[in-house]
């Protein structure tokens, strides 16, 4: 009887400090969570504001204000539109020999820095 | 032990015993056994309680969190609404709001002074009566910036308090304004796509205070921010060119009946909501009824030729004005000749119009119309839609003026509608402001007309514009077909000869049309440059020719060179159907 009792003190002291442990640990568990979801909720209200500010800084309208001041820019006209399949053929200067692929190409030396609508710089 | 105690027990008490416990008990075992019982019922009333202890922890997690968060937001939180692309239309942001607690303050005199000091418009005397009041809680100032918040809050008043709330913002401001609505300061939709939103649940929701979640799926619309803003731009320079009193335009997709664009000018900011109740800024396309003119002839032309009874060779008579009763009908551009069908078209003539609705006879042109929507309340998301006017007693001279457009007024959208179902084939879809794929637009489409009414009726429109009334359209490079519009407006109960009110529609490309295009111009006057002239060829369409040259790159239809006249159009469609 005695040795019963000795052993439900013992346990009781036992599980009374891992309970408290227990809480201990939870509350500051569940103050890190409040915490979290605060800081969440602060950063998910100011992602909402810059995703605002964004859109307002993004608007067709200011846009065009600062290409209007700022840039040589012009809308494009329909004359500068043009087919894929009216691409003239490739020169021969820029096909690929047989052997060499695309990027062989790419990488000649020989070719002057020009294209379509950028005429080749003038000799020196 | 046991015998000294039963020993000297005296009389009394062993009668008591013999009649609590009965005569030959022996009550040392019986207490061994009771001790045992007990320690078995704690143990198991503890084990029970251990064993909640672990569930609560397991199952009882994330409580405090949801609370603080229901706090937080008074006002309901909405979905974002966004473009076809993606930009923001509509938005939440979170803002402070002042409010206060009467019975928690001790001197309000005081307060109101320190409060009036921080926010100036607050008027003193409202203030004054809120917070003498008995309320446990009254609003002060709702939405005030962060700054203000930071100084009440170094004011020390007792009583006062802050709440975040969720506030509506429109970065495009007036660019869409009727389309979208606006919020009132609940954050509750009182107009256009926001009111709907408001019958799709969020009003159930928000009564339940359960819309508060942020991460509600967003809305994506069918309008292109960036058409919006062109179209938008073109109308108010027109407004302001030919000095109308308001302007208006829509740009559909003829095949899934998608608004992409649409524009009602004088418009307003939805950031700024007491300018929509202004009755000059309503939205004339879907809220007004107008009598479209001779872009009605459209519809009567596809009736006729897809009666079958009247064919593209088929002729009518517009030598003399038509006579009907005391009315006497007058053809705009007279030619004072026989006229052929695409000549009718051509040159607008209401002559011929009305002789074709008159040989179909009455009821087949009310049926008609009734098939294409004309006779009906249009319903779209939006709430707000207007009843056409439809005469009561529809006589022969009803069908006579319906045929050119006067005597019968629909809403702009209706007639959009209407047009985009003889030109794409003859399916008739319901438009729609939500963003819609042609799989979806097949299955609530109905065929009103054949295909091939729908081929010469584009024919029809590429005609006009080559060589009829819409001939300032032909813009080079997009195959554009239109049809003008010029309706005298009733004033004092007669038809105006200077009040007018004209209208373009264009169709893009007309020979695989893709969109429709419809300017509205109210009132505009003749100028000098266009010869004090003031019908449709000389300002909706110029105006329409803009927007298209301007819209067509952002549409994504790419400009093409080689295109056949109209009439070689009709003799290849012709080709492929066979």
């Amino acid at each position: 009887m005695r040795l019963l009792n000795i052993l439900v003190i013992g346990a009781l002291i036992l599980a009374a400090s891992f309970v408290y442990k227990i809480k201990f640990d939870s509350t500051l568990q569940a103050e890190r969570v409040a915490k979290l979801r605060g800081e969440l909720r602060r950063e998910r209200n100011a992602i909402a504001i810059l995703r605002a500010d964004w859109a307002k800084l993004d608007t067709p309208g200011r846009i065009k204000g600062l290409a209007d001041r700022h840039l040589a820019l012009r809308p494009i006209d329909r004359t500068q539109f043009d087919n894929l399949d009216r691409l003239p053929e490739r020169s021969p200067a820029v096909a690929p020999a047989p052997g060499e692929t695309t990027i062989d190409v790419m990488i000649r030396p020989a070719i002057p820095d020009a294209t379509g609508s950028v005429p080749p710089a003038a000799p020196r | 032990m046991h015998s000294s105690r039963k020993f000297h027990e005296s009389r009394w008490q062993r009668t008591l015993r013999a009649l609590l416990y009965g005569r030959d008990v022996d009550r040392t075992v019986k207490a061994k056994a009771r001790l045992g019982l007990a320690i078995l019922a704690f143990a198991a009333i503890f084990s029970v309680i251990a064993l909640r202890l672990v569930m609560f922890a397991n199952v009882g997690d994330g409580h405090g969190g949801r609370r603080s968060v229901a706090q937080d937001a008074v006002a309901t939180a909405r979905p974002d609404i966004l473009d076809r692309y993606g930009e923001i239309i509509a938005t939440d942001i979170k803002t402070p709001s002042l409010f206060a607690e009467p019975r928690k303050i001790i001197d309000v005199d005081e307060a109101i002074e320190l409060l009036t000091a921080v926010l100036p418009d607050l008027d003193a005397g409202e203030v004054r009566e809120r917070l003498s009041s008995k309320k446990g809680f009254v609003w002060l100032k709702r939405e005030i910036t962060p700054r203000q918040q930071q100084e009440i809050h170094h004011l020390g008043v007792p009583g006062v308090g802050f709440l975040t709330e969720n506030k509506r913002i429109y970065p495009n401001g007036p660019v869409i304004s009727h389309e979208i609505g606006h919020v009132n300061i609940d954050n509750q939709g009182i107009a256009g796509i926001e009111k709907w939103l408001d019958g799709q649940g969020l009003a159930a929701l928000h009564m339940a205070g359960l819309a508060t979640d942020p991460l509600q799926r967003p809305v994506s619309l069918a309008v292109d921010l960036r058409v919006q803003y062109a179209l938008r731009e073109e109308l108010i320079a027109a407004r302001d060119k030919y000095k109308a009193k308001a302007s208006a335009g829509i740009i559909a997709d003829v095949n899934t009946g998608e608004i992409v664009a649409m524009v009602s000018e004088p418009d307003f900011d939805p950031n700024n909501p007491r300018e929509a109740n202004d009755p000059n800024r309503l939205n004339r396309l879907t809220t007004g009824v107008y009598e479209m003119g001779s872009t009605f002839k459209a519809l009567t032309l596809a009736m006729a030729l897809d009666s079958g009874r009247i064919s593209l060779q088929s002729s009518f008579d517009a030598r003399l004005p038509l006579r009907y009763g005391k009315f006497e009908i007058h053809d705009y551009h007279a030619q004072k000749r026989v006229l052929s069908v695409p000549e009718i078209f051509t040159y607008s003539s209401n002559i011929g119009t009305a002789r074709m609705a008159l040989t179909l006879g009455v009821d087949y042109h009310r049926a008609f119309l009734k098939k294409l929507g004309q006779l009906d309340r249009l319903r779209t998301e939006l709430p707000e839609s207007a009843e056409p006017l439809v005469p009561k007693h529809w006589g022969e001279l009803n069908t006579v003026t319906i045929a050119f457009g006067h005597g019968l007024s629909v809403a702009p959208l209706q007639a959009v509608m209407g047009i985009s179902a003889l030109v794409n084939g003859g399916k008739m879809i319901p438009p729609t402001f939500l963003k819609r794929d042609r799989a979806e637009a097949d299955r609530v489409a109905q065929q009103v007309i054949k295909p091939e009414t729908a081929e010469k009726m584009r024919y029809l429109m590429r005609l006009n514009v080559e060589k009829g009334t819409a001939t300032r359209a032909n813009v080079p490079g997009y195959y554009v077909g239109g049809k003008t519009g010029t309706s005298e407006k009733v004033v004092g109960g007669r038809y105006s000869k200077t009040k007018v009110l004209t209208s373009f529609t264009a169709i893009l490309p007309v020979d695989k049309p893709r969109y429709l295009l419809l300017i509205m111009l109210d009132e505009p006057q003749g100028l000098p440059e266009t010869h004090g002239f003031s019908t449709s060829g000389w300002n909706a369409v110029p105006v329409g020719a803009q927007v298209i040259e301007r819209v067509a790159p952002l549409l994504n239809i790419p400009p093409r060179f080689d295109l056949p006249k109209a009439d070689q159009m009709l003799l290849v469609s012709a080709k492929d159907t066979r």
